[in-house]
């Protein structure tokens, strides 16, 4: 198996570095890229305490697979991939997201995590809501999936 | 004809629950359900957080396919509204 993709619901399970370099470890591949995203303290000079997600289970581990497959076509067919993203409370300073490659060489490695990366925030439904020191919390705005045609 | 319209995202704040049924007429479609969203948006004075919510968001079928406006909902059927994303 080469590819892990899961939705991780806090409180079930934490996101692990170790797991995911367990994971990608090939004496094939000679190269590994590792992308942890964090939850930060501040967002448009809001100090921000923790960030909920919310996801639409089935939908976004569809696309991981869609995406990883098709970052594996696009660089390095032999890439072992481990993606794990958060879903519900997570406090600053904890893993929201964790994308984990090897690859043959390094060039590949480093452009499948990006790719990854980039394709999530514009094809996974998951949303997040940020909670501020100041006790407020809200929904952050985002990329619609509906057709740019149909919006007026 | 009653549609279930399961909630993500920032469409939370339109119910505590996770599925808010909706009260539709008869042969409606996502058009339908689009200006059935907007009224109740205005009804729960929600305009200023939500107010692009029923133009920007899309809608998933109970087999997580994208629909569109001219998509023909059924009684009972259970609808997911995908407000803009934003993972990662």
């Amino acid at each position: 198996m080469t590819l892990h993709a899961a939705i991780v619901k806090i409180g079930e399970k934490k996101i692990s570095s170790d797991e995911a370099k367990k994971f990608i470890l090939s004496n094939e591949n000679g190269a590994e890229s590792i992308f942890v995203g964090r939850v930060r303290n501040e967002n448009s000079r809001k100090k921000v305490t923790a960030v909920t997600y919310d996801a639409h289970d089935q939908a976004v581990i569809k696309s991981f697979h869609s995406i990883c497959n098709d970052a594996k076509s696009k660089f390095d067919k032999s890439a072992s991939i481990f993606l794990e993203h958060a879903k519900g409370y997570v406090p600053v300073g904890e893993i929201s997201i964790l994308i984990a490659v090897s690859s043959g060489h390094r060039d590949e490695a480093f452009k499948i995590c990006r790719y990854i990366l980039e394709e999530i925030k514009h094809q996974s439904p998951i949303w997040k809501k940020e909670h501020y020191a100041e006790g407020k919390e809200e929904w952050l705005p985002g990329h619609s999936l509906r057709p740019k045609e149909e919006i007026k | 004809m009653k549609i279930q319209l399961k909630l993500y995202g920032s469409s939370k704040l339109l119910s505590d629950k996770e599925i808010l049924n909706i009260e539709l007429p008869k042969n409606s479609n996502i058009e339908t359900l689009r200006n059935a969203l907007s009224k109740i948006i205005s009804e729960k004075y929600l305009k200023d957080k939500l107010q692009n919510l029923s133009k920007t968001s899309a809608f998933f079928s109970e087999d997580d396919e994208v629909i569109n406006n001219k998509y023909k909902l059924k009684d009972k059927e259970l609808i997911s509204i995908i407000p803009p994303i934003g993972g990662g």
